[in-house]
């Protein structure tokens, strides 16, 4: 692989980089000249019986828009929610797990917990991705420290194989007790079981999550293994693809850490993916906020079902192992973002007098009833309909929106129960769903330490700019950037992440910061950088490496990551000045270092950035009528693509574009940057 | 009680439904993140891994609007209004408490400590906060605080009356030193000290930005209507439950760990109407037997009745997520001083979670003897107390405390099975590994007890098993479980959930089973200690069970082939249902009675 760009042996034409994004409905392709950063997009309907026939039909829908062969392409990368879909819908392989002797419930008990949310009466304990009917148990025992007090029993694992062979599984996960401070036992038994059971899936705890507590442990391994027969399949059927259409580039995926890695990588630990589906968009939000010179950021991707909320601090992504996929934890290192349940199709319903809105959604079936699918409910897409935010007939597509349809659902739903206006149901319902995203910005933000108003606001996903302005008024931002292309963010992302992957390790037991084995431990971590480098064919110069520390006080059972440092007190004063900006107080407690992380990355060649001219303020196409709370107003609607840098729009107005449309509320002020992004900015008053 | 005059009542509400649910999303916003600073900082394992701590906001006058979601808070204010007047407050000040019966079982163990702040906004008092948590040793007779062995409350460590530990920003250090001296384990003690007092500083911050968003009096409103929307929904709930008239339910705890024993649980609903015509719910708890010499007395706070019973009837409906106002669905609670629900000081009162469970599980029992569907009994979740002494790498003796609480079956339900090997809400096991890292035991099995959960059309909870080996060179062992003579009652058909026990060196010469309530068994190096935990009840005819679902239970280990064939009439062959001896089995339907514990009962 070549990460300069120069390598044109094997194709005649420009060096091409191609990334496909799979969402639900569209299928989203943008092929970019690295040299010129000329990009040519491509949609096409997502086939969610075989994801892989889409992306063959937008890699040529987009080779033939560029006007360019197979053999020009450099990288493919792909964003896919293969391994996420799997196990939010319970359709992950049929699989078992093999665990130490005396310990078969550890999954099932988990943290014995109702959780804390949930209301002690009706609560239902979600059923496990593997039954305890196919749990099996092996002879061994390791102590903490790695210590062997009973060695494995081979014959117990033959005899676990030959259970297993029975159970028809396609998956086998392994989670031994103490295996992440000794994994020889799970290395032993991952070796008997795959030469016993040939075209099984093995996967073992201490290579997916190699950290304290098993239960958690058990799950992550769990689901690696329910999601790797799917991933596997997945991943070959578009290489062979890719090799039959005479792509020559590898085939590089997304990982919920905001980076992407090679095939290989992701086909031993597909669980990396789980929560990779709202990375790429933080990813590509970051790069297009860089190109107009904005590296603070709160990004704020709104979809159908479900909003995504990250900050962005110094162009630097925040990472979290405290990630969740549908009711299971999975702590591996994922973006640190905030998901709800608001979106454009979430349905408003009146309940003893009570407005909610969501979480339940219409989905892209049957919609907001101003699709005019059979939706009945009303939405907050609807919402917007009604008080004119989305022209009735959207610039480019071909679907008129149903506006009779929208305001019966709300009258009906909303407006008629409360005993208020359409227009008040409206604006309640489109009030409710932002300051749902507010508690989320807030949490991203204030709970972190950061003051929302230091950062600019950048709504993306197709609903986003229809809520940038109210939700800047609502959180005190002033700034809020729209870029080119917001609704299909997550391709450009693609193009924009770094080649990624975490190495950690805990110490065996937690203490006081020991400089020398930190030092032995990191440069362990480092040569199995060093090896992941060389099987993704990074050239040596492109390497880089950071050390992160993970400390806490004595007894607490968090962790805070401190960027590395060469003494123990420098290390131990840099986790107090982060106790204290979080928490707010600092202790005199003994402080522990527990795990020691190494960050390994390399920078892709950037696109050359776009350049817009500067040109004629720009018309109006037209002039609609929209329901401010002041009274209804006309206000001018302007077509994206005729708008020149430097161009000025204020507010009210209409942006409307072929992936989005952005509402301008009064007192906003819009000016094209050379960019091509939008920033909006609010006057002092 | 003073709620019914602080509840706006006004037809022109000032805040409109949507400014309501807007601030029901804030509020509750700012609970959890008083709790999530709680957990991330705290030190002693009972509060940071277990988990046991819950926040509140209440309006300005001390009324909760917002809690977590557990059926255990009293009225937490009043008592420090009781010695610092209201209207006496200032911005900047902290209240602390754990005397309970100064707080007439507000809290109900002296280890709960209870933080408690006014929020002030423009000069005007427009809220409270309170963060409150377990504290793993205070003092006391034993580590741990509580013991079996307490016969008197001072035997369980320090008591705070209601004290203010922040005067208008300056901290009373002395108050906390004293208390800090008295804890075993002090570092832990200031440590979650620190944790509790951040915690309530953050969640007064978030509610005086509550106060500039919306404006104090719409936020006021907003409580008001929050409280008056589930007290509504309750009062509707039971009277579709309960008829005019009187519904009794009785159900009994084992023993107080002292040869006194059972103590019997003797509770009423009553509904008649009153002088006005509307409708009054009255609890009525006077008959229950008197208190016990033994710690398990459950000093229970009058709001606790409706807080649960609010609870159970808010489950399910949407929308209806915050859990205070429940008590003020009832009108009157009657309770007799010196009974079991309100003994007289200083009856000692450290193990009253068994009764707080057995509670519980009454209040169900009344719900279904009125023909409501409310799920039946849940064992009591049970705690272990390993304390002793270690030697450590540098050969110094090193004191520990392991305080274990551990899961239990909940009850059936009509709609659901019981959960398996649950403690209670929010609160979490300590995981093997971070066991055998930070204390001198090792595991040798953690599962679920086979033949434990209640057999029923929806099975009961299955109860857990734990056994550990000791590797201190000594150690002393308090144990609780209850439910060993009066098992979890089952429902409709559905069976008594299995008792639990311990036993010591189970399969060797020495072995011995222990009273299930009991302290001061001397442990040596080497030593096994095997806990099982007890099963909920079942709901519903066993036979009724699709046979697939009894044959999952075994192929899990939760149900013997042998209970399969007794208890559901299903025969199970390798990993197969045997189709015709199962049909032959199933003829042989036995009759069943309304209730059972240990065998069909007409009446408990």
């Amino acid at each position: 692989m070549s990460f300069d760009g120069a390598d044109s042996a094997r194709g005649a034409g420009p060096a091409l980089t191609l990334a496909v994004d799979i969402g639900g409905t569209f299928t989203d392709v943008a092929l970019a000249d690295i040299a010129t950063g000329q990009v040519w997009r491509a949609k096409t309907p997502s086939r969610p019986d075989d994801p892989s026939e889409a992306f063959l039909t937008g890699l040529r829908l987009a080779l033939r828009a560029a006007g360019a062969v197979p053999g020009d392409l450099r990288q493919v990368l792909h964003g896919t929610t293969v391994a996420t879909n799997m196990i939010l819908e319970g359709k992950g392989a049929r699989a078992a797990l093999v665990t130490t002797r005396g310990f078969r419930h550890v999954l099932g008990i988990g943290r014995q917990d109702i959780p804390r949310a949930a209301n002690l009466y009706n609560w239902i304990k979600p059923e496990r991705p593997v039954p305890a009917s196919r749990i099996v148990e092996v002879a061994e025992r390791v102590l903490p420290g790695g210590v062997v007090t009973q060695p494995l029993d081979e014959d117990s694992v033959a005899a676990a194989a030959e259970s297993l062979r029975e159970m028809c599984v396609d998956a086998v996960a392994i989670c031994l007790l103490h295996a992440f401070a000794n994994p020889e036992h799970e290395r032993r038994t991952a070796e008997i079981l795959r030469a016993a059971l040939p075209g099984i899936a093995v996967t073992a705890s201490s290579d997916v999550l190699p950290v304290v507590r098993e239960y958690e442990r058990t799950l992550a391994s769990v689901l690696n293994a329910i999601v790797m027969p799917g991933v596997t399949k997945y991943v070959g059927r578009i290489e062979d693809k890719l090799t039959a259409e005479g792509v020559p580039a590898p085939l590089l995926l997304m990982q919920s850490n905001g980076g992407v890695a090679g095939a290989d990588k992701i086909r031993s630990a597909p669980a990396l993916t789980a929560l990779s589906g709202p990375a790429a968009g933080v990813v590509g939000a970051r790069s297009v906020a860089a190109a107009s010179g904005i590296n603070d950021i709160l990004t704020v991707d709104i979809g159908g079902t479900s909003a995504d909320i990250c900050l962005v601090s110094g162009g630097k992504i925040g990472l979290t192992q405290q990630g969740q996929v549908g009711d299971w934890p999975l702590p591996l290192p994922m973006v640190d973002m905030v998901t709800i349940g608001a979106g454009g199709g979430s349905i408003a319903r009146v309940a003893d007098g009570v407005l909610t809105v969501g979480p339940e959604s219409a989905g892209a079936t049957p919609g907001p009833a101003a699709y005019g699918r059979g939706g009945t409910e009303a939405t907050v897409t609807d919402a917007h309909v009604v008080l004119g935010h989305l022209p009735a007939r959207l610039l480019g597509g071909d679907m008129a929106l149903d506006v009779v349809a929208a305001r019966r659902a709300l009258e009906d739903g909303v407006a008629r129960p409360l005993g208020i206006a359409v227009e008040d149901a409206a604006r309640g319902i489109l009030a409710i769903a932002d300051n749902k995203m507010v508690g989320a910005l807030r949490v991203v933000s204030v709970e972190r330490g950061f003051d929302p108003r230091d950062f600019t606001l950048l709504p993306f996903g197709g609903a986003g700019p229809l809520h940038g302005c109210a939700l800047a008024d609502l959180i005190g931002t002033r700034r809020v950037l729209i870029v080119p292309a917001p609704g299909i963010l997550c391709a450009d992302g693609l193009m924009a992440a770094d080649l990624k992957s975490e190495f950690s390790r805990a110490r065996p037991r937690a203490g006081v910061a020991d400089m020398a084995e930190a030092e032995r431990l990191c440069a362990e971590l480092e040569a199995d950088a060093a090896v992941w480098f060389d099987a993704e064919d990074v050239a040596e110069a492109d390497r880089q490496t950071s050390r992160v520390a993970l400390l806490r006080y004595a007894g607490q059972g968090n962790e805070l990551a401190v960027p590395w440092a060469d003494t123990v007190e420098a290390l131990e004063a840099g986790f107090v000045a982060a106790h204290r900006a979080l928490y707010g107080f600092e202790l005199s407690a003994p402080i522990e270092l527990v795990t020691l992380r190494v960050e390994a990355r390399a920078t892709m060649q950037a696109l050359a950035p776009a350049v817009l001219a500067p040109g004629d303020p720009p018309v109006p196409v037209d002039h609609v009528p929209i329901a401010l709370p002041s009274g209804r107003q006309t206000v001018p609607l302007f077509d994206r693509s005729t708008m020149k840098a430097g161009a000025i729009i204020e507010g009210p107005a209409i942006v409307s574009q072929l992936d989005t449309t952005t509402l301008i509320t009064p007192g906003w002020t819009g000016t094209v940057q050379t960019s091509g992004a939008l920033l909006l900015t609010k006057a002092d008053t | 009680m003073t709620y019914a005059a602080d509840m706006n009542t006004s037809a022109d509400p000032i805040c409109d439904p949507i400014t309501l649910e807007i601030i029901q999303g804030a509020i509750q916003a700012a609970q959890s993140e008083m709790e999530a600073l709680i957990e991330r900082t705290a030190i002693s394992a009972f509060i940071r891994e277990k988990k046991d701590f819950y926040t509140a906001i209440f309006d300005r006058n001390g009324v909760m609007a917002v809690g977590s979601m557990v059926p255990i808070f009293g009225d937490i204010t009043t008592p420090v209004f009781e010695h610092f007047p209201i209207e006496a407050m200032q911005d900047g000040d902290l209240y602390w408490y754990n005397d309970c019966y100064g707080s007439y079982g507000a809290v109900s163990h002296s280890n709960d400590q209870v933080l408690l702040a006014p929020v002030f906004h423009n000069g005007r008092r427009v809220a409270f906060v309170m963060s409150w948590a377990h504290f793993a040793d205070i003092g006391g007779m034993r580590p741990g605080s509580i013991s079996p062995d307490a016969t008197e409350i001072w035997q369980e460590g320090i008591i705070i009356p209601p004290t203010k530990l922040i005067e208008a920003g300056a901290v009373n250090d002395a108050a906390l030193a004293i208390f800090h001296r008295n804890s075993r384990f002090p570092a832990q003690s200031e440590g979650d000290m620190s944790a509790l007092m951040a915690s309530v500083r953050l969640g007064a911050q978030r509610m005086t930005e509550a106060s500039d968003r919306f404006g104090a009096a719409v936020l006021e409103d907003a409580l008001a209507q929050l409280l008056d929307r589930t007290r509504r929904l309750v009062r509707r709930k039971l009277a579709e439950t309960f008829d005019y008239g009187t519904h009794r339910f009785t159900d009994a705890i084992d023993s107080d760990g002292h040869g006194n024993g059972p103590f019997h649980l003797r509770f009423a609903i009553i509904r008649e109407k009153g002088p006005d015509g509307a409708d009054r719910f009255i609890f009525d708890a006077t008959e229950t037997d008197d208190q016990a010499p033994g710690p398990v007395n459950l000093l229970m706070n009058r709001s606790i009745p409706g807080m649960a019973l609010g609870l159970f009837y808010l489950g399910g409906e949407p929308g209806q997520v915050c859990n205070a106002g429940g008590p003020l669905a009832l009108d009157e609670v009657r309770l007799r001083e010196g009974s079991l629900v309100k003994p007289n000081w200083p009856a000692p009162l450290g193990m009253r979670g068994l009764t707080m469970m057995r509670v519980l599980a009454t209040l169900n029992g009344l719900v279904n003897a009125a023909g409501g569907q409310a799920p039946a009994a849940q064992a009591a979740y049970v705690v272990a107390l390993i304390r002793g002494s270690y030697t450590a790498e540098d050969g110094t003796a090193t004191p520990f405390l392991l305080a274990d609480g551990i899961g239990v079956g909940y009850g059936a339900r009509a709609f659901a099975d019981g959960m398996d090997a649950v403690y209670f809400v929010a609160q979490e096991n300590y995981p093997i590994e971070f066991t055998e890292l930070g204390y001198p035991v090792s595991f040798r099995t953690y599962g679920m007890v086979m033949d434990s959960g209640g057999p029923g059309a929806f099975r009961g909870g299955t109860g857990i098993l734990r056994e550990y080996e000791i590797l201190a060179d000594h150690a002393m062992l308090g144990i609780r479980i209850d439910g060993v003579e009066n098992p979890p009652w089952g429902i409709n058909g559905g069976k008594s959930g299995a008792p639990g026990r311990i036993v010591i060196n189970p399969g060797m010469a020495d072995e011995r089973v222990l009273p299930p309530l009991s302290d001061g068994t001397m442990l040596k190096k080497g030593d096994v200690v095997r806990i099982e935990t007890g099963g909920g009840g079942g709901y519903g005819h066993p036979f009724d069970r699709p046979a697939a679902k009894v044959l999952e239970d075994v192929l899990a280990g939760l149900v013997s082939n042998e209970a399969a064939a007794r208890e559901y009439g299903v025969a199970v062959t390798g990993r197969q249902v045997d189709e015709a001896e199962t049909a032959r089995l199933r003829t042989a339907r036995p009759v069943v009675k309304p209730f059972h514990r240990k065998e069909y009962l007409d009446v408990l």
